[in-house]
């Protein structure tokens, strides 16, 4: 009884916060309120796929970014130089991602474990840089590529912020269906007993196959969102900071919730921008959010809200 | 062939000095089981540590000795610390593998981002043993190279020696071979956990003085060692000390190679490629223990 009302709660919550995303714009946000709400956006969905590695299926991925940033550049070129639509290179872009993470980290990733998929993952993302480099003509090495071409012709941050609101909005249900289908339920069986899980019939091989292409070909499509809206993408996506934020993003909203990663994205996109009244401290104090949040309060904010519930809960109960 | 030997040799003394960066995190994974992401900022605290003594402490003599016994004691400590508070506490909840790692990272960055405002963004570095060349037929070698490597064996063979005869390093064996084992014939757990990141820290920190010294040192140097260190410890076998030292001088050479033939900047996609054939072909490494 109590957990159905905590669900349709949450389900009222979500639906008032799309109901408010959408209106948003026509309440005269200024220009930079609607930027900070795209880098939300794209960032939510990176973060909420990273979790579906890290927190249902228990695979330790450090080299997401690196499937927004293929997904990224992919979409860039293919619009930029051969004039397509962005509509298809997005796709695109998401395909070359799931291809290349699938053969170069999902197929690997079948006979290693733990420790072993996090180094595998770190250095492919470590290696793409200097592969950018290489690459110059087409990719603009260094400097990055720029002028890539908006959504529609003269678009304006508006329009972005539509474009970027509905595929929020759509990665979201998806990965709603995939962890409440009978895939989500195998993912989390493998992670919580691998033996017992193949004893009842769970493929390993296939599962984790099937969440290697899933995450990046969603964190792929994310990239190709987050180059369109912004205009430019450059080798410092592949950095420290954007991989720390969405590392943070995930701890501090809750591992393995999915809600968390959403909640984390906004806490850490916002708070970000606080955060620049830092300066060069910026960094400092999310490594060092991440350590205590870690240390004292492994949950993150779903452990902080659920209790809050259970709380509020409690009183009511005894009320009535 | 003259560029060919001098290559070789060149990428022996590199493998030396990332033999010795990637020892401690051999040591501290085959002990504890705890994968170390923290380990290029700690190699770059004691290479800053140094840095610092050497800067206050020029006209004590043999600066850099007295940097480098500074370096040693002061992670010895830091290591102990950061086990007793953070990993140990850890270590004892579910997802530990996960929480550690992520722990490490952060604070890395973290520390990282310390010493970029303690000490600025500039290049740093630190000054040599010894100037001049040696010259052997064709081959031309630094003689501050020749001391580096005899240091970096005089360091292997002290920590071979400390884990096959004194009882620490004893029970640290013990311990990396069974924990239950361990804690049955009476080890404390707890202090041999302590003691190895103590160690392995120790280790880490002075090898980031002879890596500054060869190389050169900024904050954000630290990142490419690690990751440097990572291929290393997989191609090896994590944990496995003796590969460690054979992946690091193979590797050494190879990137020697690869920059006299291809440049530079292949270096790293071409590790990567290496660090992949290894992982599918032969998962636990040159000389791989148990997984």
């Amino acid at each position: 009884m109590i957990e159905n009302l905590k669900k349709n709660y949450s389900l009222i919550l979500a639906g008032l916060a799309v109901l408010f995303l959408v209106l948003y714009p026509q309440l005269g946000a200024r220009s930079y309120m609607l930027h900070l709400f795209i880098l939300f956006f794209t960032w939510a969905v990176v973060a909420a796929y990273w979790n579906l590695l890290i927190g249902y299926v228990g695979i330790y991925s450090l080299g997401n970014i690196a499937f927004l940033a293929i997904g990224g550049y992919t979409s860039g070129i293919l619009s930029k130089i051969y004039g397509l639509s962005p509509f298809i290179t997005i796709i695109i872009g998401g395909f070359v991602a799931s291809m290349l993470v699938t053969v170069f980290l999902g197929l690997p990733a079948l006979r290693l474990r733990g420790i072993y998929i996090a180094l595998l993952t770190l250095i492919f993302a470590d290696m793409l840089p200097s592969l950018l480099t290489q690459t110059r003509d087409i990719t603009g090495g260094g400097m990055g590529l720029h002028g890539i071409p908006g959504f529609v012709p003269g678009m304006m941050k508006v329009h972005a912020y539509y474009f970027c609101l509905a595929f929020f909005v759509i990665a979201m249900i998806v990965i709603y269906r995939v962890i409440n289908s009978n895939t989500g339920l195998a993912f989390v069986a493998l992670r919580d007993s691998e033996d017992f899980a193949s004893t009842l019939g769970v493929s390993r091989y296939r599962e984790r196959l099937k969440v290697f292409a899933i995450s990046s070909f969603m964190t792929g499509i994310a990239g190709g969102f987050y180059v369109h809206s912004l205009g430019d993408i450059s080798p410092t996506t592949l950095s420290i900071e954007p991989f720390l934020l969405g590392l943070a993003m995930i701890e501090l909203g809750g591992v393995g919730t999915f809600f968390g990663p959403i909640i984390g994205a906004a806490a850490i996109v916002f708070g970000n921008e606080f955060l620049r009244l830092a300066g060069n401290l910026r960094l400092t104090l999310l490594g060092a959010l991440i350590c205590v949040i870690i240390l004292f309060y492994p949950g993150g904010l779903m452990q902080f809200i659920s209790q809050a519930g259970n709380f509020i809960s409690r009183i009511t109960i005894k009320r009535s | 062939m003259e560029s060919f030997a001098n290559a070789l040799v060149s990428g022996l003394i590199s493998g030396s000095l990332y033999a010795a960066m990637a020892l401690g995190l051999t040591i501290i994974y085959g002990i504890s089981r705890v994968f170390n992401f923290g380990h290029g900022v700690i190699a770059l605290m004691g290479a800053y540590i140094a840095w610092l003594v050497n800067q206050n402490a020029v006209s004590a003599g043999l600066p850099l000795l007295l940097g480098m016994f500074v370096t040693v004691v002061v992670m010895f400590c830091f290591g102990i610390f950061i086990y007793r508070f953070a990993i140990g506490p850890l270590m004892k909840k579910p997802n530990w593998d996960i929480s550690t790692v992520l722990f490490m990272l952060g604070l890395g960055i973290m520390l990282e981002n310390i010493v970029l405002q303690l000490f600025g963004p500039r290049i740093k570095s630190i000054p040599v043993f010894l100037s001049g060349n040696l010259r052997l037929w064709v081959i031309q070698i630094n003689w501050h190279e020749i001391i580096v490597i005899i240091i970096v064996i005089l360091a292997i063979l002290f920590l071979n020696l400390f884990f096959k005869k004194t009882r620490t390093g004893q029970a640290m064996q013990a311990v990396a071979q069974s924990v239950p084992g361990a804690k049955v014939v009476g080890i404390d757990i707890e202090k041999i956990f302590g003691l190895t990141f103590g160690l392995a820290f120790a280790v880490t920190g002075f090898s980031g003085i002879l890596l500054s010294t060869k190389f050169f040192m900024n904050p954000h140097i630290g990142w490419s060692w690690m990751v440097t260190g990572f291929v290393i410890v997989c191609f090896g076998g994590l944990g496995s000390t003796s590969g460690t030292i054979y992946a690091a001088l193979i590797l050494g050479v190879v990137e020697a190679l690869t920059t006299l033939y291809l440049g530079a900047s292949w270096v790293w996609p071409i590790w990567f490629i290496i660090f992949l054939i290894i992982l599918l072909v032969r998962p636990q490494g040159l000389l791989g223990g148990r997984n």
